[in-house]
């Protein structure tokens, strides 16, 4: 995929591979994960030093990212040096090498990386509320993997995954910027033409569109505030009703930014749970998070208590705010109001071309590449009766996951 | 985005009789606007043992003014899809805004009126408070923020920059409204006042813009700026702990004074500081803790900038049980950073990515205006961009070495 934007001479290339942890195995978790960081190792053409090197020396920036859908390759540069990345990208799409010693090494790296985020009570009420959303499906797992995982997963394991998820015909890659489109077609053609597909074999879950009944979990820990978050099934991103559910999530906890990279958020201080949590002195802050996903996710909701506060109190004032969205039909003006929330993020987004690139390969990831262009239009059609049967259909008490972090020690400031 | 480069002859820059500069940059392809600026007052104004006094003016600024409301004001703002904020520094308070180019004007005149005329309601100053204690409270179970804020303490012993900006428990719990309002009432003021903008509009617009909501304000009573105490450096090795339980990691910090930013040193440690741990993964120190050795996923350096004194550091995140085997390494590197020239293979590589990076800064109106703040700030001049490559270019292997030697 292609788009060409003159305005400074800057290319962005990203690669998208349609794996990640959703097509994991028990034991197994963490494995793609783990292939993102073993593709910076090096191949026999590229060092791990030259990978560093490539991109660093002239200026650019690159990294890589693991989701539940999808892993993502990208490389922001000067556009006279979109060739080295092409080399790069096509080179350790089938030969890097996966050394044994480099493997182990990346195993203490990535626990680290896994510790250093079980430092967030946050991050582990999360993972919990996460696993008690999914009764099978790997969306239920932690992107990292587990640690019990990661200390067992060998080198022939992630070899293994990288060599049959790493191809063509699971790949797609997508370049914006200053590029003249044929010749780049001619490059990619002659880099990426002759490496072979396999069919593809991935794990491909059972969607889970209900929750269990019931669903609640707490958690005690060191800390000074408590935290309290709700999961929703949300629907795939392809359904129609995920972008009347974009319009709740506007509404209720503030409008979600589909910019990768800081090109400006809007604030939640007028949404609905924001007014009734944090300026009635419930919370200290709340925010939602909706997912784009190929197979149901969630919709969760997260607020931090104040030390002297009640998590349960606020779960009551949720309740009562989700009885209200259930209950009565949006106004069309609170409608055209997301609408123009998600207008300006959108403009916010596009004078960046990284952003540009990202857009592209992140729709076809879930859905397609319409997905984005007329994410705005969509969002258009979405009727109020929409949205009231949507909110029916999703919100519902019996169908969520509420799980509470409970500090066990204050300082006794407040 | 406009292809030529911010520089004397692109950039609108004023300064009113009031004492406000406004800077501005158009960026005529992109249907949004950015604005950004620093004014008076930062937390050195704190008054002795009142300290977070300063941030807490300032969040209580967003809360309504005396004709708008907490809901009327953010409902302006967020029914437009724009976004204001506010935020305290050491030396000064920062303003960012966003919104589609038709909205600019109703944006901006929102802030003057958030500066001008702030509400200080009651109930809002509970809540500010509670929020602040709150964020306080999570600040102290967090290794990296308490590492910092050890490191702080450390390095700046009686200076003011050895507290948080955001205050300390203590502190904020007793503060009155009234002394808010007081402290509103002394520092807050047009001279001083720094704007940058950047995005689909006319420069002279923005100016037509800016100036009639601001150009006209006078404030006799705003006191000047404080100045800054002399910073004294420790004089030994310090080494400091904070033990928090059930934590998976510690969070390391390591560091020395920084050379003052508007100084060749500060361009030199600059290249110096990429070679030991920013280049490529993270530099020499990540190629020896995190590629080597496999002890930590974040692991960097810094050199920090400023008007006032900064440091130099280099921090990770490791298991506890690693972190002495880790502080060896980054004992080892520094060792070697200060005896040893870097190779030219290395200061070439770094020159190249300084140099490449420049028009990379210039792909969003948020990073061409944060350009335009620090050339403000710093007191670089309008053509600090086509100045930068040719100080890049003449630093040496040798002048890396000794300015590090020293710092």
């Amino acid at each position: 995929m292609l788009k060409e934007i003159h305005t400074v001479p800057v290319t962005s290339t990203w690669l998208w591979y349609g794996i990640g942890s959703r097509n994991e195995l028990p034991e197994k978790t963490g494995l793609s994960h783990w292939v993102e960081h073993m593709q910076f190792k090096g191949t026999h053409k590229f060092t791990g030093d030259d990978i560093d090197s490539l991109v660093a020396r002239v200026g650019g920036y690159a990294n890589a990212f693991t989701s539940p859908d999808w892993t993502t390759y990208f490389e922001t540069m000067p556009s006279a040096h979109l060739h080295a990345t092409l080399e790069l990208e096509a080179d350790r799409m089938i030969n890097s090498l996966f050394d044994p010693e480099d493997v182990e090494t990346e195993r203490t790296v990535i626990i680290s990386e896994r510790e250093g985020s079980e430092n967030y009570p946050e991050f582990r009420l999360d993972e919990a509320v996460q696993m008690h959303a999914f009764q099978q499906h790997p969306y239920r797992n932690e992107v990292l993997g587990s640690k019990e995982d990661l200390l067992g997963i060998t080198r022939d394991d992630l070899y293994k995954h990288y060599r049959k998820h790493y191809q063509p015909s699971n790949a797609i890659l997508c370049i914006a910027g200053d590029i003249s489109p044929n010749s780049v077609l001619e490059e990619v053609e002659n880099l990426f033409g002759g490496i072979p597909s396999s069919p593809l074999s991935k794990s491909i879950p059972t969607p889970e569109k209900s929750l269990n009944p019931g669903n609640q979990l707490e958690l005690e820990g060191p800390g000074e505030a408590h935290y309290l978050e709700i999961a929703w099934r949300c629907p795939a991103a392809r359904d129609p009703d995920f972008f009347a559910y974009t319009i709740i999530e506007s509404l209720l906890s503030g409008p979600s930014s589909l910019n990768m990279f800081g090109s400006g958020d809007i604030n939640n201080r007028t949404s609905r749970l924001y007014q009734a949590l944090v300026e009635e002195d419930f919370a200290a802050s709340v925010f939602g998070d909706l997912s784009a996903n190929i197979d149901p996710g969630v919709y969760k909701i997260f607020a931090t208590i104040r030390p002297d506060g009640d998590p349960w109190a606020a779960l009551k004032i949720i309740n009562e705010q989700i009885r209200q969205i259930t209950a009565h039909e949006l106004s069309q003006r609170e409608i055209d109001r997301a609408i123009k929330q998600a207008s300006a993020l959108f403009a916010y987004g596009s004078d960046n071309i990284t952003n540009q690139g990202f857009w592209m390969g992140y729709s076809s990831s879930f859905a397609d590449y319409q997905w984005v262009a007329e994410y705005l239009t969509r969002l258009r059609s979405v009727s109020p009766s929409q949205v009231l049967r949507t909110a029916q259909n999703y919100l519902r008490e019996d169908q969520r996951v509420v799980g509470i972090y409970r500090a066990t020690k204050t300082q006794g400031d407040l | 985005m406009n292809t030529s480069m911010p520089d004397s002859k692109t950039i609108l820059r004023e300064t009113w009789k009031n004492g406000t500069t406004l800077l501005a940059y158009p960026n005529l392809t992109s249907p949004a606007v950015y604005f950004t600026g620093y004014m008076q007052p930062g937390a050195i104004a704190d008054p002795e043992e009142m300290f977070g006094l300063a941030s807490f003016t300032t969040d209580m600024l967003m809360t309504g003014t005396k004709q708008l409301n907490f809901q009327r004001l953010h409902d302006k703002i967020e029914s437009i899809g724009a976004s204001l904020s506010l935020g305290t520094g050491h030396l000064s308070t920062t303003f960012f805004g966003q919104c589609l180019r038709e909205d600019l004007e109703t944006v901006w005149n929102l802030l003057v009126e958030v500066i001008q005329e702030p509400a200080f309601a009651e109930k809002q100053f509970k809540r500010v408070r509670n929020q602040i204690l709150t964020g306080i409270a999570i600040q102290n179970q967090d290794t990296a923020e308490m590492a910092s804020q050890a490191f702080n303490r450390a390095l700046y012993g009686s200076h003011p920059y050895a507290h948080p900006d955001i205050g300390y428990a203590q502190s904020v719990s007793i503060f009155k409204l009234d002394r808010l309002k007081l402290f509103h009432e002394t520092h807050y003021g047009p001279d001083g006042l720094v704007i940058a903008v950047c995005g689909g509009i006319e420069p002279e617009m923005a100016q037509e813009i800016f100036s009639r909501s601001l150009g006209a304000w006078q404030y006799d009573a705003q006191s000047p700026p404080e100045e800054l105490p002399p910073f004294i450096p420790p004089t030994a090795s310090i080494r400091s702990h904070v033990a928090l339980e059930e934590k998976n990691q510690s969070d390391l910090i390591i560091g020395v004074p920084a050379p003052k930013t508007v100084s060749r040193d500060f361009h030199v440690c600059s290249i110096g500081n990429s070679i030991l741990g920013k280049y490529g993964m993270m530099g020499r120190i990540g190629k020896a803790v995190r590629e080597k050795a496999g002890l930590a996923y974040e692991v960097s350096s810094h050199l920090g900038a400023g008007i006032g004194p900064t440091a130099w550091t280099i921090s990770a995140g490791v298991n506890p049980e690693n972190l002495e085997k880790t502080i060896a390494l980054l004992r080892q590197e520094l060792l070697r950073f200060t005896t040893e020239p870097v190779t030219q293979q290395e200061l070439q590589d770094v020159k190249t990515q300084a140099l490449g990076r420049l028009p990379l800064s210039l792909e969003s109106n948020a990073g061409i205006a944060s350009i335009l703040v620090s050339i403000e700030r710093f007191g670089y001049g309008l053509d600090h961009l086509r100045q930068l490559p040719a100080i890049i270019e003449s630093i040496t292997t040798e002048e890396i070495l000794t300015t590090a030697q020293r710092y």
